[in-house]
């Protein structure tokens, strides 16, 4: 659900959006993987976690009435592997926010952590915003 | 996984068909459920003139081949930059492909630096980028 404490003009660089906290059950990888065409290897695709916390972003942005979102390029660093059935948190923050004639971007950085709080990726997204 | 690692190495490619009903599957599987993914009708009075899949979808394909020719060592050490430079549609047939453009030493430790594109049916670039990944002793 979008962040409804803020707006998207009040977003800036530094507003760090409610954690996002997921289970990464085996139903849950099971359906990823049938969606992603690909097989188990007894964990959890980092891929799998990181479209958590891209749902958890492109869900937490309070877009404009209108605006359509669309995800121009991504940054991606995996630490360790999640077992099928761990909990996982989502940390957003907005590290840039740019605005060009018709298009806007944010510049969005994903840190992901496990139950033992131990980073598990770490990234970073830039999403278009035409209006 | 790859038997050997080398320069200019070509990685095993991934071919995979876009489907709206894939698109679906993985708006359900992430919980991503952006109109411009799942409501053809919405999507279709957009500049994009109908539905997309999901940017992490495409990148999900990259990942599978990374997985395959790196194993572990990619899962729990592999860091990419990908650009998103056209939408993938239903309808498309995707393919991508990535070779290992070097092989550097970072404090004795061996990392393959790759690069990965994928295509559509047209030859269109979809996703464009590079990864690095760090090997174990093993790899080589």
């Amino acid at each position: 659900m979008p962040d409804k404490t803020i707006t998207y003009e009040e977003l800036a660089p530094g507003y760090k959006f409610p954690p996002a906290v997921y289970e990464l059950s085996a139903s849950f990888v099971s359906k990823y993987l049938k969606a992603v065409d690909s097989v188990s290897d007894g964990f959890v695709p980092p891929l799998a976690i990181t479209a958590c916390a891209i749902a958890a972003m492109t869900g937490s942005i309070p877009l404009p009435t209108g605006t359509i979102a669309i995800h121009a390029s991504q940054e991606l660093e995996f630490f360790k592997l999640v077992p099928i059935g761990d909990t996982i948190e989502c940390h957003i923050g907005v590290a840039q926010k740019i605005a060009r004639g018709k298009m806007s971007m944010l510049i969005l950085e994903i840190e992901v952590f496990d139950k033992g709080k131990e980073k598990v990726q770490s990234g970073r997204a830039t999403i278009a915003l035409p209006t | 996984m790859l038997t050997e690692i080398q320069e200019g190495k070509a990685l095993n490619p991934v071919v995979r068909h876009i489907t709206q009903e894939k698109i679906n599957l993985y708006a359900e599987a992430s919980g991503d459920f952006n109109p411009i993914h799942v409501d053809e009708s919405f999507a279709a009075n957009t500049p994009l003139g109908g539905t997309i899949a999901h940017g992490m979808l495409n990148l999900a394909y990259v990942s599978e081949m990374m997985t395959s020719a790196f194993g572990r060592s990619w899962l729990s050490g592999g860091k990419l930059r990908a650009k998103f430079k056209e939408s993938a549609r239903p309808g498309d047939t995707l393919t991508i492909n990535g070779k290992i453009d070097c092989i550097e030493q970072k404090d004795d430790v061996p990392y393959a630096n790759c690069s990965f594109e994928c295509r559509n049916q047209r030859g269109e670039i979809i996703v464009t980028g590079e990864a690095i990944i760090k090997l174990s002793s093993d790899k080589r």
